[in-house]
Formats: C-alpha cells, structure tokens, sequence
C-alpha cells in the first residue's frame, strides 16, 4: 500500500511536508484497515440487503416472476387499503404506548430503591430482577401461555383467591389477550432497563444529592429536580431501544397468543413473516412493509432524539 | 406451527399396536413395468427432508431399505426437517434463485402444496408421465397436490377425518357409537346436549381461532372457499354459512368447548374433560397417550350437514404428500416414489403397525395388517374402517390462497361468537381474501 518513491522532490521543505502528510495519512490508513472488516461486513450483511429490499419493495409479482410495481410505490399505497396491516398498526402501536412508559417507569424506580446503599442483599434483588431477560423470547411466551390457560396458575389463583368467580379466557378476548402480552413485555424487560438506569445512577455526584436534602428537597423531589434530569441521556436511550424494540415485536404475538383472537393482538413483524413465509409469498409486499416499519422507528427515534435535546 | 406435534404423538402411541404382522405380503405391485423406467439410474444419492422420527422420517427409511432390494447402489439421505423450516427453506431457496440446494424429494403439507407449486413452478418436478398410477389414490388426496391437471405430489399421510368418542361416556346416558354414525349435525346437537346434561362433560374440544373444525365441516359436502374460477368464494357460500351457524350452535350448547392452545386441546381428552373429537385419523396417536382409557374409544364417520346439497359423512384435515425437485435426480426420486409409496402393499404393512402411517394408496388398504382388531378401540378394526371412509372424501380446492382464506374465515368465526352477523363478518373476510389476491 506505501506510494513507489517519486523524483519529483525538489525543494526539501516540500519534501518534509510530503513526508509529513505521509505519515498521516499512514495513520489514516491504519485506521481504515482496522474499520475495514467491520464496515465491509456491514455493508454487506446490512445495507447490500437494505438496498435489494427497498428495491423489492417497488416489485411486485408472483413467486420469483418480478417486475416493477405500477406506479412503483403501490406496494406502499397498498399498506393504506390494508385491514390486517392497520390492525396490526394499531396493536404495535398499543403495546408502544401502554408498555413502554409504565416499564421505564417501573425501571427507574426499582433502580432508585435499589440504588440506595443502605439496603440489605442489593446484589440479589437486582440479579433477581435482571434474571428474566436471560430467558429465551420463545419460553417465556410458552410459559405465559401456560399461566394464562383457561385452566392455568392464573385463573386458579384468582378463584382460589376468590376474586374471580368463573375462569377468565385470557388469550381468547381481544383486550385481556393483548393485556397479558404487556404484562408479558414488562415481566421480560423491565430488569434490563432497570440496568441501565442503575449503570446512569453510579454517574450521578452524591454531592448534587445532599446539596439538594441541605436545601431542604424531600426524596421526591430530589429524584425528580436532580436525580431526573441527570439520567435523561439514560432514559433517552432506552426510550429509544424500546420504542425501536417493540415496533420491531414478533415473538410474543408469534408464541403467546398466535396472533389471535381474530388478528387481535398481531404486530406488525409477525405479519410481515405471515406474508412471506405463511401465506402465498408476496416478498415484495412484505419489504414495502419493513420500510414502513423503518420509517416509524426512525421518526419517532428522532422525535424523541429532539424532546430530549432541549435540555441540554 | 403447533400442528405438527401431533404426529409425535401418534407415531409413539401407536407403535405399541402390532409388532406381530412386519412384511407378511410381498407383493410389489410394480409388474407393468416402468414407463419412464429405462432412464432411472441404477446408482446415485438421493437426499430427502421430512419431519417426524417415528412417522414420515421412518417410513421413507423403510420406502428407502426396500428400494434398495432391487437398486442396492442407491443410498437414501433423510434429513429430519421441521414443516416450518421446509417451507421457509423451500421459499428462500426459490427467491434466492438456489433451487438446486434443494433434496431430491420433500415431504409438504398438502395444505400449501398448490401455493409452493403455484409460485415456484421451476422448482417442482411434473410426475404425471412417472409411471405412478394416480387413479390408485383417492381423487381428494391427488387433489391436493394436482396444478393445472399435472401431478406434482405421491400422497403420504391420510388425513381423513374420524369422529372419535368415548363409549364409557355414552353409556352413561343410554348411547352408543352406532347412533353416532352416518347422523347429522342436528342429531349430534340434540345427544350432545343430552351428554352435557348428563355427564357435565362436552362431546366436542376445538383450538379457538382456528379454522380446521370449520374446513372439515365445509369439505364433507364438497365445498371449498374458492370457486371454479379460483376466485375467493365466502361471502356468498352458502355452505359455509351452514357450517358457522352449526359451529354457533355447537359453541352456545356447550356441545363444543373452545380451548387457546394445542396442548389444551390434546389435554382436554386426555384428560377425560371432553366424551370425544373429530379431526384428522393422525390425532388418535394423541388419543392413545391416555393408557387408562385403552378399550374405551371407538370411531365412526363424522356427522353430515343439513340443508346442503352434496353433505357426506367424510371429510379430512391435513395431510402430505411427497414431492420431487426439478433440479435434483428427479427421475431416481421419481422411480422410488413409485415402487415404494406408490407400488408396494410391503412397505405399507411394514409402516402401518409401527407408525400408524395409513395409507393413501388403496391397493394396500387391502391388506390384512389393517383388518386387524385394536384393542385400545374396543376391538375395532379401526385402519381398515378409516380406509374405507378415506374413499369417500369430497375433494376440496387449496390453491395458492388457501392459507389466506382458512385465516379469515377463523377470524370471521371469532367475531361471530362475539356477536358480529355471519354476512357482516363473511362479507369482511372476504374482502381481506380479495386484498390478498389483488
């Protein structure tokens, strides 16, 4: 990769900045081979698929007969006339603003008691907590299937209890279906954005904290007026994952509930397998279909990138 | 899908059967010779992907071990591959142009035949000028696997439905398996009540959401969700509408009890919490995992709809067939498809005992293995009485949408229950059909 060595060199000061620039751009080089792998990988394992899928999603036909859609986008038109599509839309949509603001909720106030150094077996509560997002999607789903049978740990606790007369069908009414789903998500979940708060919690100097209790905040306030906005690239960011996590939800509509009753409770991704691998294969349907699932995490991604700029 | 665990279940039950009756008929059944016979190699690898150990897995390494009696340098792969992955393979390797990845011959549901065949036509091997002799097998099950009168599938896995019942139950109110058989819809209404009533206990167990109670229904009289011109055919099927309105019925008795899984499902009769099912004959594996209830089930024909021209007391669910790949060794696979599944009662008889894998072909439907009494049926001879209604089954149209409009119609189902008209939800899943299809 080192340039032949040229005549060309007459004055010696050019000759020394020549040689300067060398060794910078060596340094660049350097840098470059060791982005290289990385970045050829991407490209290729990423964006070259990107790219084939954004120019599938303008094809249409049968099988792997494809010509390009016309007008080109009416793949994307046809995401609008879709029934299945729009609920889909909705019940992401749902488990989005439902789920992920009760569990960021719950996270930052699990990682602030637990934060407090004073409490007794800190290490087991937050590994306990932690625990269930080292359960794999599928056996958790399978597990909470199990639990909220008709003749499932559920529905005997609640009669047992006497809190319920007659076994309720969970997973077979719209919105106790998608119910357990969210509290599903908050059960696998909420341990592992509890993490991240706790990891933002280290950074926060105890002396802005006692600076607040000499000024006479309670805890509440203190949490909300110093430990709050401190952590808000913290919760940014798993804001963000979420939000890009649930748009993206398969597993528990696949395993849990099937997408049933009646379509009540599919997202959007596990339609997205349905048109390409259950039904008859309609791929370019399908990738018309992850673009716009592409575009949702990014708008909302950069809306929230944006409420949570204004601090700063 | 959970399906496919059924056959787990009926492989493993149902070997404990017979183990006294291997290879008692040796007749090959290939004596016409073949036709496109002079080009088969006489060597060569084939690779095969099929998904049960105990079922379609081991008959093909049965099929494969009696073609080798005459072809000794054919080696038979088998990979055991779940359905889901065969389809997913199947679609990938077809998008991706890599057909030639893949085996000479794949088992498929017969479900998603026509759609597999339909899309990827380069992919599938035309048999009809094989040799095999398709007019052997019941017109409905070739059905499944014939696209614009060419054969592109060997039938396999028989699945003709049964109406299985518990004769201890029955007794307690005075019935017997006879008053279930050849009856209607309307007589399996008014006795269910009365099982109800009397044991508590209801006759009936379906996965809710699910829509193979209501196809067994709409296929016993013929009719299909699409019509001759391929068309989505719900809206104004009226048929189908029979069918809903009995499923309504069945539901608002308490003659029929819906359950939102698979194992709830299979649990419900292990379990004694239902007096029977009706599904495809492969659920009686499931049936058999309850060892203390052995002697206490018989089978009959399943009731017939009223009011609709064509009703039978036969109809199946489910089912596969064996497909060979254009881009393999398409006329070996071919060769042993018709001297094994297609050409030998030996193999059926080796096969039937230890596996339960009925056979589609009739030539061995005839054989003494399948007269013979099972004890855990109260002695009935219940393979060679599910032969004798697989003949019987109505033929039913798949096509490429059929998985679309099994959906809707499920979902429409679903809505009915809660209270939605059977025309508004039919007219909507029709719609959601039409959509597919445009």
């Amino acid at each position: 990769m080192t340039a032949p060595p040229t005549s060309e060199v007459e004055a010696p000061d050019r000759a020394q900045g020549k040689v300067r620039f060398r060794s910078e751009q060596r340094r660049n080089l350097t840098g470059w081979v060791f982005l290289l792998p990385a970045a050829i990988l991407i490209c290729l394992m990423n964006f070259y698929p990107m790219v084939q899928a954004l120019i599938m999603s303008l094809k249409t036909g049968r099988g792997t007969r494809f010509r390009w859609a016309d007008p080109l986008w009416e793949n994307y038109t046809r995401l609008f006339d879709d029934d299945i599509f729009r609920t889909t839309l909705f019940n992401t949509f749902f488990y989005l603003i439902v789920q992920v603001p009760i569990m960021l909720g719950l996270a930052l106030l699990l990682a602030t008691l637990l934060n407090n150094p004073n409490l007794r077996f800190r290490g087991l509560w937050r590994t306990m907590i932690f625990l269930p997002c080292a359960v794999s999607l599928v056996s958790y789903s399978l597990v909470f299937r199990t639990m909220f049978a008709t003749d499932g740990l559920v529905n005997d606790t609640l009669i047992g209890l006497h809190l319920s007369n007659a076994p309720i069908d969970w997973l077979g009414n719209t919105w106790t279906a998608r119910i357990v789903i969210v509290l599903g998500l908050l059960w696998r979940w909420t341990g592992y954005n509890m993490v991240f708060f706790l990891a933002g919690l280290q950074n926060i100097e105890s002396s802005t904290l006692e600076a607040a209790r000499v000024d006479g905040a309670n805890a509440w306030r203190t949490f909300w007026h110093v430990t709050v906005p401190q952590l808000k690239p913290m919760i940014l960011l798993c804001a963000i994952m979420s939000t890009n996590g649930t748009l993206q939800l398969f597993d528990e509509s696949w395993n849990l509930t099937q997408g049933g009753p009646a379509n009540s409770t599919m997202t959007m991704s596990h339609y997205l397998y349905q048109l390409s691998f259950n039904r008859n294969p309609n791929f370019g349907y399908a990738s018309a279909l992850s673009y716009a699932i592409l575009i949702m995490v990014a708008v909302l991604a950069f809306i929230q990138l944006k409420v949570g700029d204004k601090r700063d | 899908m959970f399906e496919l665990n059924r056959r787990h279940l009926l492989a493993g039950a149902l070997s404990a059967a017979a183990v006294t009756m291997v290879g008692c008929s040796g007749s090959d059944g290939d004596s016409e010779g073949p036709k496109a016979g002079d080009k088969v190699p006489t060597s060569g690898e084939l690779s095969v992907w099929c998904w049960d150990p105990a079922f379609n897995v081991y008959a093909m390494k049965e099929a494969a071990k009696i073609y080798q009696k005459t072809s000794p340098e054919v080696k038979v792969d088998v990979k055991e591959t779940p359905w889901d992955d065969i389809q997913t393979k199947v679609t990938t390797l077809a998008q991706s142009k890599k057909g030639d990845q893949l085996p000479d011959i794949l088992l498929v549901q017969n479900n998603a035949f026509q759609k597999n065949v339909i899309n990827y036509p380069e992919l599938f091997a035309d048999l009809s000028d094989s040799g095999v002799a398709f007019d052997e097998f019941g017109e409905s099950v070739v059905g499944y696997s014939k696209i614009d009168g060419k054969n592109y599938g060997v039938p396999f896995d028989n699945g003709t439905a049964i109406n299985a019942l518990r004769t201890d139950l029955l007794e307690k109110v005075g019935l017997k398996v006879s008053d279930f058989t050849d009856i209607t819809w309307d007589d399996y209404l008014t006795m269910g009540k009365d099982v109800k009533a009397k044991t508590g206990k209801p006759l009936l167990s379906a996965q809710s959401g699910q829509s193979d109670m209501l196809m067994m229904m709409l296929q016993s009289a013929g009719a299909s969700l699409f019509g001759d011109d391929e068309k989505a055919n719900i809206a104004n099927n009226e048929t189908l509408k029979v069918v809903m309105k009995y499923y309504g019925e069945l539901m608002k008795s308490g003659v029929l009890v819906e359950l939102n899984s698979w194992d709830q499902y299979i649990g419900s009769f292990v379990n004694s919490n239902v007096a029977g099912t009706i599904n495809g004959v492969w659920i009686l594996g499931s049936v058999q995992t309850a060892k203390d209830q052995a002697g206490k089930w018989e089978i009959t024909n399943v009731p017939k709809l009223v009011g609709v021209d064509g009703a039978t007391n036969y109809t199946a669910n489910g089912g596969s067939s064996w497909a060979v790949s254009a881009k393999g060794d398409t006329a070996l696979a071919a060769d042993l498809l018709k001297k094994t599944f297609a050409g030998s009662t030996e193999l059926y008889d080796t096969i039937l005992p230890k596996s339960g894998a009925l056979a589609n072909w009739s030539p061995a439907g005839k054989s003494e293995v399948y007269k013979k009494p099972q004890p855990f049926f109260n002695n009935q001879p219940i393979y060679s009485k599910v032969v004798e209604f697989a003949g019987k089954v109505p033929s039913n149209k798949t096509g490429a949408y059929y998985y679309e409009a099994r959906d809707a119609v499920a979902a429409a189902m679903v809505k009915v229950l809660k209270g939605t008209k059977i025309d508004e939800a039919l007219a909507e899943a029709q719609k959601n059909v039409e959509f597919a299809m445009k």
